[in-house]
This record gives C-alpha cells, sequence and structure tokens, in this order.
C-alpha cells in the first residue's frame, strides 16, 4: 500500500519585487486508504501543494515523496508517466472534452496509455456504472448536469485504477447536495480500495467527509483547526 | 451632445466596446484580421475587375467628350479626311473634329514602348473633354512634335524637345518630343499608351496624307436623331456610324471572359470573407456570452443587450473593412492590376486605377454585414428560453454543434443545388458563371454533412487503433464542429475556386498554345512590325517581299493580311491568308464544316470562315451568307466553316487575301510568310530575312517557334491577373485556416493541460493537435476538390460552347495535386508551431480558468 509524504516542503513565488512564501515549510502524510483534505482560504497555497504532490510543481527545498520516489524531481516524461499510471485528478473545472461522450471522456486516459478506444471504453464502463451514470454514458457534456459532469471527471480520474487521488475544489461548483454526493463517493473509492486521497477545498462542509482535515494559512499548516470546521470536523 | 439610444447613452457604447478591447485585444485582433482579409480579396478582385473597364471609360470619355456620335473607318487604312469637313456641314452637326489613330512603337534611349499615335485638331478642344480641354495652349505645344504620355516619356527616358523614334507601317520616323503630358494636362491619357500629335504631323508620320480613321460629332441640342440619321446616309454603307464611346461596348465584349472569372472569384472571395469572419467571431462567443449574461445580470433589457452587440459588431465590422480595402486596393494595384496585352492592343485600355464608389461601398457592405451575422450566436441567449444559457451552458456542449436536422438538411440542400446547376448549365451553357457561384455555395453545404461522415468514419475507425491520438482529435473536432466546419468551408472554396477556374484556365492556355502553333506553323519566318500580336498592323512592302524571296535559301514569300473589324458588339480579327498558302485554316479549330471543302471554299473566293459565338449571334452556319460591312460596303459572303474563337474572345472571320485586299481596298500585307528551301534552318532562314529587310527598321523577322513564344507569353500575360488572384486566395485561405485553427488551439490550452495531467505527454498532444487540423483540411480539400473539378468541367464545356475558346476539358491532376498540397503544406506548417507551444502547456494552466 502507497502512500504520500511531504516533508518540509517549501515554494516560493517571486513577483512585484515582493518574494511570497506560498508554501512554508509544510510536512504532511496521506496514508493508504487515507482520506485527507487540506482547508484553506485563498492564496493560502493549497494548489501549490497539490501541484507539488501530482509532480507539476518541484519544491524550492524538500521532498514529495510518493511509493519512496521524490516525484517532485522526475524528468518530464517520467512524471507524465507517473500521472497517467498512478495518479486520479480531479478538477473543479472538469476539463471534459465537449464533442466526447461521457463514456469516452472517462476512457480517454487509457488510449494515452496505448490502449484502443474500444478496449478503453471497455475498462471505463464499470467505472461510469460505479459513478450511476451508466444510463448517460452516450451523452455528451453539454447534456450533463454539473453534477454528472463532475462523476464523469470522477470516473476519469479511477478509470486507471490510481494509486492516488488528488482533487482540487472538486465540489466547488456544486450545490450542496450534490457535492456530498461527490464527496461520498470519493470517501467509498478511496477506503474500498485503500488509496490514499488528498482533497484541496475551502468548503467547511467538505470537511465533514475526510478522515482529517488540515488547516493551511499563509502557506504553513495550522495546528488549531479553524473556528468554522470545528462543528463540522469528523 | 450625447443623446442616448434605447436609454444608452451613445458615449456608453463606446466605453463598453473599449472595455471589451482591453480585456480581449488579441480576440478582436484576430476577428478584425479575419474579416479584413475576406474584404481585401473581395475588394482587390472587384477594384481590378472594374479597374481595366473604367480606365478605359476615362480614357474613352476624355477624348470624346460631349461627342454623342462618331464616323469610324472599317480599316487602318481610314477615308479621306474631306469626309469629316465635309460631315461638320451636315444639318444638325455642330462640332464635327477628326482622328487618326495607328498602333506604334516609341523607342527612346531607355528603350520601346507599344503607343497608339493618335493625330487630333485643334477642334477636338470644342468637344470639352478632360484630355484636350488643355490642349488649347497644347495644340500649339504639339505644333511639329509629339505629345508624349508622362510614363511612355520616362519609360523610354525622353523629355521634352527630345528626339525619338517612331516606329510605324513598318518604316522609322525620327520625331521629336513637344511636351510631356501629365495627369494636370491630359487627365487620365497620362497614365495610357496614347501619343498625340497635330494630325498633319501624325498622317506624316504614318504616310496617310489627307486620311483619318475617326471623326467625332456633337449634335446641336435637340438635333440627336436627326444627326444620327444624316451621319448613316452620309456614311452610305462604306463608314461605320456608332455611339461616341462605342469602343466601350466592344471592350465590354472582348473581356467578358475575364470578367466573368474574375466575377466567380469576387464571389467566391465573399463567401470566404464572410466565413473568415464567421470563424473569428466564433472564437469570440464564449466571452460575448459572458457579456450578455452580464448585461442583463446588471437589467439592462434585451433591446439594450441587442443594440450593445450590434454596436460592437459594427465598430468592428466598419474598422476592419476599412482595413481590408486598403489591403484589397494594394492588391489590385500590384498583383491583379495587369490589363492583358491583346486587350491594350486592339482597345484604348490605360494603366490607371479606377475604384468607383459602388465597389468601396459593396465590399464595405459585406465585411459589416459579415460581422452582424457572424456576431448572432450570443443573441440566442436573449430568448426568454435561454435567459440564464449564457451562465450555465459551457462552451463544447451541444449549442455548438450542427444538429443532424440541419447537417442532413443542409447536405440535401447541396445535392440539389448541384443537380439544379447541372440542368442549367446543360440547357443554357451561358449561365455558368451563375452556377459557378450556386456550386460554391453547394460546397458550403456538403461540408456538414462530409464532417458528420468523416468524423463518425473517424471515430469507428480509431476505436481499433492503439494509442491514436485520432481519439483526441475527433473527440476536439466535435466539440468544436460549427468552427471545425466554418474552417473545413474555407478550405473548400479556395479550393473549389482556383481548381474550377485554374483547371478551365489550364484547358484554355492549352487550347490557345495549340491553335497558335497550327496558326504560325504555315511558315518558317515570320515578317512583321513590331509587338503585333494580333498581325493586323500592316506596312507598306515596297518591294520587301520581292527582296526577301530573292535571298538565299528562300522558297516562297506570301503576304498575309489583318485587321480588326467592327460588327455590332463585337470586335472581330479578320485573318486573310493567300489561297497558296498551306493552311487556310486550322484543323484543331474548326466546330462545323468538312476541313477539306471549307479549305477549297476559302481558296476559292467569295467565303469566309467565322467564329462559333458571331455565327450563333446571327444564326448562321455553313453554307449560310452574311454581308460583312467592309470598307467598301456590305460584302456578301458564304459561311465555309464555323471556327473556335482561335483565342480572340470577340471571335475571328477568316478569308482569302485576294477577297481582302479588294474589299479593304489595300494590298499592303500586315506580315509575310516565308518558307524556305528543305534544308535551310529556321534560325539561318531567319538571318538571310533579317539581312533583306535592311533598311526597314520597323520591320522584324521571326521564326515560326520565336513568333509561338512571343504569343504564348501574352496569352499567359492575359490570364496572369486570374492565376495570382487564384493563388492569392489559397494563401490567403491558408493563411486563415492556419491562423483560425491556431486561435482555436491557442484557446484550449487549459484543457490540453488537463490532458497533460492525467498523462498525456506533449508529443501525444501535438499529435493530435496536427491531426486534429489535418482532418479539417482534408475535408474541406477533399468537398472542394470534387466541386471544383466538377466546376471546371462545367466551365471548360462553357467556354467552348459560349464563347467559342478553344477549351478541351482535362482533369489536370497534376494541378488539383499541387492546389491541395499548397494550402494543406501552408496551413499545416503555421499551424505546426502554435501547436507545438500549446502542446507545452505547462499542466498548471488548467488551474488558472
Amino acid at each position: 500500500m502507497s502512500s504520500l509524504e511531504l516533508l518540509d516542503v517549501v515554494k516560493h513565488y517571486a513577483g512585484g519585487g515582493e518574494v511570497v512564501r506560498a508554501v512554508d515549510g509544510v510536512s504532511l502524510t496521506v496514508a493508504a486508504g487515507e482520506f485527507v483534505a487540506l482547508y484553506g482560504p485563498s492564496g493560502s497555497g493549497k494548489t501549490t501543494l497539490l501541484l507539488m504532490a501530482a509532480g507539476l510543481m518541484a519544491p524550492d527545498s524538500g521532498s514529495v515523496l510518493f511509493d519512496g520516489r521524490d516525484v517532485a524531481r522526475l524528468a518530464e516524461r517520467e512524471s507524465a508517466m507517473f500521472r497517467r499510471n498512478e495518479v486520479g485528478f480531479v478538477f473543479q473545472g472538469f476539463h471534459l472534452m465537449g464533442g466526447a461522450s461521457a463514456l469516452d471522456n472517462a476512457a480517454i486516459k487509457l488510449v494515452g496509455d496505448g490502449a484502443t478506444l474500444a478496449e478503453a471504453r471497455r475498462l471505463a464502463r464499470p467505472w461510469l456504472e460505479r459513478v450511476g451514470l451508466s444510463e448517460r454514458a452516450d451523452h455528451k457534456p453539454g447534456r450533463l448536469s454539473i453534477g454528472e459532469r463532475q462523476r464523469v471527471a470522477i470516473a476519469r480520474a479511477l478509470v486507471n485504477e490510481p494509486k492516488l487521488l488528488l482533487a482540487d475544489e472538486p465540489t466547488g461548483n456544486l450545490d450542496s447536495r450534490r457535492g456530498q454526493q461527490i464527496l461520498t463517493l470519493i470517501r467509498e473509492l478511496c477506503s474500498e480500495r485503500g488509496i490514499p486521497a488528498l482533497l484541496v477545498t475551502h468548503d467547511p462542509q467538505a470537511v465533514a467527509f475526510v478522515d482529517r482535515v488540515l488547516t493551511l494559512q499563509d502557506g504553513r499548516l495550522d495546528d488549531e483547526p479553524r473556528a468554522e470546521l470545528r462543528a463540522v470536523s469528523p | 451632445m450625447n443623446p442616448k439610444i434605447l436609454g444608452v447613452r451613445v458615449s456608453m457604447l463606446f466605453h463598453f466596446y473599449g472595455w471589451r478591447l482591453r480585456r480581449h485585444t488579441a480576440q478582436e485582433l484576430l476577428a478584425g484580421s479575419g474579416i479584413a482579409v475576406g474584404v481585401a480579396l473581395v475588394f482587390g478582385v472587384l477594384a481590378a475587375n472594374t479597374s481595366v473597364f473604367g480606365s478605359a471609360s476615362e480614357l474613352v470619355h476624355g477624348l470624346t467628350g460631349s461627342a454623342q456620335y462618331q464616323l469610324v473607318a472599317r480599316s487602318a487604312h481610314g477615308f479621306d479626311e474631306r469626309l469629316a469637313q465635309q460631315a461638320g456641314r451636315l444639318p444638325g452637326v455642330q462640332y464635327a473634329t477628326p482622328l487618326l489613330r495607328e498602333n506604334a512603337i516609341i523607342v527612346g534611349p531607355y528603350g520601346r514602348r507599344p503607343i497608339q499615335l493618335i493625330g487630333i485638331t485643334p477642334s477636338i478642344v470644342t468637344l470639352g473633354g478632360a484630355a484636350t480641354r488643355n490642349l488649347d495652349v497644347g495644340s500649339l505645344l504639339l505644333a511639329g512634335g509629339l505629345g508624349v504620355p508622362v510614363d511612355i516619356a520616362r519609360a523610354v527616358g525622353v523629355r521634352s524637345r527630345q528626339p525619338v523614334t517612331v516606329l510605324v507601317n513598318g518604316d522609322a520616323a525620327r520625331s521629336r518630343v513637344r511636351v510631356v503630358l501629365d495627369k494636370s494636362t491630359v487627365g487620365s491619357v497620362a497614365d495610357s499608351s496614347a501619343v498625340v500629335s497635330l494630325l498633319p504631323f501624325a498622317q506624316a508620320l504614318m504616310h496617310e496624307r489627307g486620311r483619318v480613321t475617326q471623326v467625332l460629332i456633337k449634335a446641336r441640342p435637340g438635333a440627336e436623331r436627326q444627326v444620327a440619321a444624316e451621319l448613316r446616309r452620309f456614311a452610305a454603307g462604306r463608314i461605320d456610324v456608332k455611339p461616341a464611346d462605342n469602343e466601350l461596348r466592344l471592350l465590354a465584349e472582348a473581356s467578358k471572359p475575364n470578367d466573368q472569372s474574375t466575377t466567380l472569384f469576387a464571389a467566391i472571395s465573399v463567401m470566404v470573407g464572410f466565413l473568415l469572419a464567421l470563424n473569428a467571431m466564433l472564437l469570440t462567443v464564449p466571452e460575448r456570452r459572458r457579456t450578455v449574461a452580464e448585461l442583463r445580470t446588471q437589467g439592462f433589457d434585451w433591446r439594450q443587450v441587442l443594440l450593445v452587440l450590434g454596436f460592437e459588431a459594427l465598430v468592428l465590422g466598419l474598422i476592419s473593412s476599412i482595413a481590408g480595402i486598403l489591403l484589397g486596393d494594394a492588391l489590385s494595384r500590384t498583383f491583379f492590376h495587369h490589363v492583358p496585352a491583346y486587350l491594350t492592343f486592339a482597345f484604348p485600355v490605360g494603366a490607371q486605377h479606377v475604384v468607383h464608389t459602388r465597389t468601396i461601398l459593396l465590399a464595405l457592405g459585406c465585411g459589416v454585414l459579415a460581422t452582424l451575422i457572424a456576431s448572432l450566436p450570443p443573441v440566442f441567449d436573449l430568448r426568454p428560453s435561454r435567459r440564464a444559457d449564457a451562465i450555465l451552458r459551457e462552451a463544447g456542449g451541444d449549442s455548438e454543434g450542427f444538429g443532424t436536422d440541419t447537417t442532413l438538411w443542409l447536405g440535401g440542400a447541396g445535392v440539389a443545388i448541384m443537380l439544379v446547376v447541372t440542368g442549367l448549365v446543360l440547357i443554357v451553357p451561358s449561365l455558368t458563371i451563375v452556377g459557378g457561384v450556386l456550386l460554391a455555395l453547394a460546397t458550403l453545404c456538403l461540408i456538414p454533412a462530409v464532417f458528420a461522415v468523416t468524423a463518425r468514419a473517424l471515430a469507428r475507425f480509431s476505436e481499433h487503433i492503439h494509442g491514436s491520438m485520432l481519439v483526441v482529435a475527433v473527440n476536439e473536432l466535435n466539440a468544436t464542429s460549427t468552427r471545425s466546419i466554418a474552417l473545413a468551408g474555407v478550405a473548400a472554396l479556395a479550393i473549389y475556386g482556383s481548381v474550377a477556374v485554374g483547371g478551365a484556365q489550364h484547358d484554355l492556355l492549352r487550347g490557345l498554345d495549340r491553335t497558335t502553333t497550327e496558326y504560325l506553323n504555315t511558315a518558317d519566318v515570320w515578317v512583321t512590325t513590331d509587338d503585333n500580336i494580333f498581325i493586323a498592323d500592316r506596312f507598306a512592302s515596297e518591294g520587301t517581299a520581292a527582296a526577301i524571296a530573292r535571298a538565299p535559301g528562300v522558297s516562297a514569300v506570301r503576304v498575309y493580311q489583318g485587321d480588326m473589324l467592327d460588327v455590332g458588339a463585337r470586335r472581330l480579327w479578320v485573318r486573310a491568308r493567300p489561297a497558296d498558302d498551306p493552311q487556310m485554316l486550322q484543323p484543331s479549330q474548326l466546330l462545323r464544316g468538312d476541313l477539306g471543302r471549307a479549305t477549297a471554299r476559302l481558296r476559292q473566293g467569295g467565303w469566309m470562315a467565322i467564329s462559333a459565338g458571331f455565327a450563333a449571334e446571327h444564326d448562321l452556319d455553313v453554307g449560310g451568307t452574311f454581308a460583312l460591312p467592309t470598307p467598301s460596303g456590305r460584302v456578301r459572303l458564304g459561311v465555309a466553316a464555323i471556327t473556335t474563337n482561335v483565342g480572340w474572345p470577340p471571335g475571328a472571320v477568316t478569308l482569302n487575301t485576294s477577297d481582302y485586299s479588294r474589299y479593304w481596298q489595300t494590298r499592303d500585307p500586315t506580315a509575310l510568310e516565308v518558307s524556305l528551301q528543305p534544308g535551310v534552318s529556321a534560325l539561318a532562314g531567319r538571318a538571310t530575312v533579317a539581312r533583306a529587310l535592311a533598311g526597314r527598321p520597323g520591320l522584324q523577322a521571326q521564326t515560326a517557334a520565336q513568333r509561338i513564344d512571343l504569343y504564348e507569353a501574352d496569352t499567359r500575360q492575359g490570364l496572369k491577373s486570374l492565376g495570382e488572384i487564384s493563388t492569392l486566395l489559397l494563401i490567403a485561405a491558408a493563411l486563415a485556416i492556419a491562423s483560425a485553427l491556431s486561435a482555436t488551439i491557442w484557446q484550449r490550452r487549459a484543457r490540453l493541460a488537463s490532458l497533460k495531467i492525467q498523462g498525456f505527454d506533449r508529443q501525444q498532444l501535438w499529435r493530435a493537435l496536427l491531426l486534429e487540423s489535418a482532418v479539417v483540411l482534408g475535408i474541406g480539400c477533399a468537398v472542394g476538390a470534387v466541386l471544383g473539378v466538377y466546376g471546371h468541367a462545367l466551365a471548360s464545356r462553357a467556354l467552348k460552347l459560349t464563347t467559342g475558346f478553344p477549351a478541351e476539358f482535362s482533369l489536370g491532376e497534376l494541378q488539383v495535386f499541387i492546389t491541395l498540397t499548397l494550402v494543406a503544406c501552408i496551413a499545416l506548417i503555421v499551424v505546426a508551431f502554435p501547436g507545438f507551444l500549446a502542446s507545452r502547456v505547462s499542466p498548471r494552466a488548467s488551474f488558472q480558468e
């Protein structure tokens, strides 16, 4: 079983003559099967942390370890293979292909890995069923509701049976009922498949569905949970 | 002063557009460029089209002024000058002023130029033409010399009071430039090849003492009909009585095929321009839909939103169209402005660039209308049922695609148009140009159906290929199908126009080359005056033929005669061959009649061969007769054969030199056909003939091959504009497609970034982008090529049937292939770079929405 470890990670941005410490010495671990929420206001450094976890950004110092490998230091091709084979990513903006059906959107990642579309569809169909969209498999994104689109995005993230699930504000565009459905789904998948999942959010309601909440403030982890989280913390 | 329209201050409309411009500068620039390119193509083609006729019109009216009629000679030999004086004394005639016109060559220190030498009298000033009204003083300036247009003077390197040589009627005459004529003195004549002198001086130069070719007549007010009748009686059937600007009617007939081809290009350019504008505007749809949503949220009602959108489109359309007109003007002045040499020889066509107000308004109107129509998609959000669409529906949904019903309907319409065009053109070949425009429309209608079928087939095909980026490409194409269809439409139209017109042009060139070879291969060496492409400029033989006949190696010298003859709206090319000529008719140009019988009849005399267009106009067939208006009166000749127009749009008349000499009352040749003895090479024979021509600097000897080369060069020069317009349309379309594809790709960087996050590497994405572009281009090129070949076949048939051109259809696979390759390569090469950059997008971009 794999786990995600960030060790004393630092990331600075320079701009406008100032240096902004986006992530300032953060260390955290997400164990296998654990669903962790990284909570914080806009500009607190959550997305930067997520990008480093996905190997999309290298920290200025510190390490991002997955399965013992420092994923932030991989070469571009290796990094692409890491994301293709081991990471499932859910975006706030879905990023679905408008011209493809729900099934093809879910399957597309496997095509990039060398599968035929027919094979990819066969593998993606159970995941679409798993997220409750088997009836809508042939519909294009334009004919799906926003919640359904996010479920397609989740199916796409899981179709390669990832070892790590990363989600960037997956409920940001959803109403609270649909948001809860999505978070429940991620939680179930995470524990069912024993994979670590890191959720970035600023939705206080989201923390009720996770195993652990980490609060990020000005690039640092807060020891104490914020007031608005206390009522809903697991 | 800041009025309100529908409750919105005008200043606010400018503010709104200013904000839009600042926020989406790149998109507005792209949209504006698309519109400008389309307008430039339309304007460039139309302006080039109108310039030939416009410059001739300015020149003719500049000379004829207020004259309503003219007496015009039926041959270059003209008629007695005293007739002009008698005409001036006819009842009702207010002014009568004679002219003498002849083609000549002016030679100066920098080189030589073909000119039209015009002898005038001071009385021409009374007609008040723009070119002559200032010659009151000029007549004195002209005394004893030439008035040379400034461009000609510059080209041959002469100034006022400097000597020049004029080659006319086979002889060289020394003369002097009295004045260099600029626009302030002679208006549009300054841009023409018309060199003027006083009539006696011109007569002396041309050895035509007491002769004139034209008398311009102005009737007293109210006496026009009486004067026309008097002139007809006076002309006694030996001189033509025509409207003063009759040359323009003749020019219109002669330039009709060229005009029709450029009209087809103009229509295609309008469609291409519209599609470019539409595509460019589609790129801005998401932003403008958001603007609609914002305005509605802020309480603007639908009319006010419509006003804001309409104003933005109007400003964009106007600014872009003005830029397009300026660009088009530059194009029409540089690339498109070639006056065909064959027209300048037969008509007074100037080089000036003439743009009519209606051309500007038409181009402007097309640009603005295209922008307004292309701005419509966000307007649909104003419907009560879709009030929240702009906020709720993301781009890439079904709203961007063509529905199945629409696709089927359009496909059906495309097929129906093709069938209608086929029927129409088969029954009425003269409607081929209309058919060509309709076929262009059919091309567009067929694109959505072909796109849908191709996308489906590719999707099926891609299902079984491992790791195929075709899957990504097809999905992206489907997501932006309207844009893709518009781009494929641009490619299809450009290819269609180029293949159809280019193919017909190619057929025509082959036909013309063949007729030229047959026409000139009757002699080993030709002796003519310089620049005499129709072999219609006569010269006094003065023993020249006999001198050549005595030269070693020469076996025979035959007199060839030719001229131009105006019959109705046609300026016919008259060609007369001696009865002992080895070939009276070009076999390949014979359309009706038996070659052997027709040749025998032509040799016998009293018969002529005429072109199909002229025959059809007068309902003539082989064996019929026609009274030809010759300088000695109407002469009834039998029709021995019907031929093509032998390359001259108004048509030709072929007869023997005995008939010609008798009816045209001249024995002067316009060429000498020299046959060499066996074993004497053409080049050696030419050198021998050239030596025999010593003392006749106005005459030149050319081998048949040299003369054929000259003809073919002139033919190609005459069709050069068409080729350039076609090439430019292709290049503009390819670049426009490339820029629009690049913009589409660039706009999708966030989605490309998300694909990267899912593990696609940059080579895979680049491959997908190139595949997507190739599919769009492939669909457009294929549909355009198929319809283009069909249009080419119809055009060649029409050229042959309606204008009588010697055009034989041949598929021209190589040309089609080159055309397709040109568009595809330019577009793919241009797209490859932004595609490469876009494929390098940082995965982080997917978080920056």
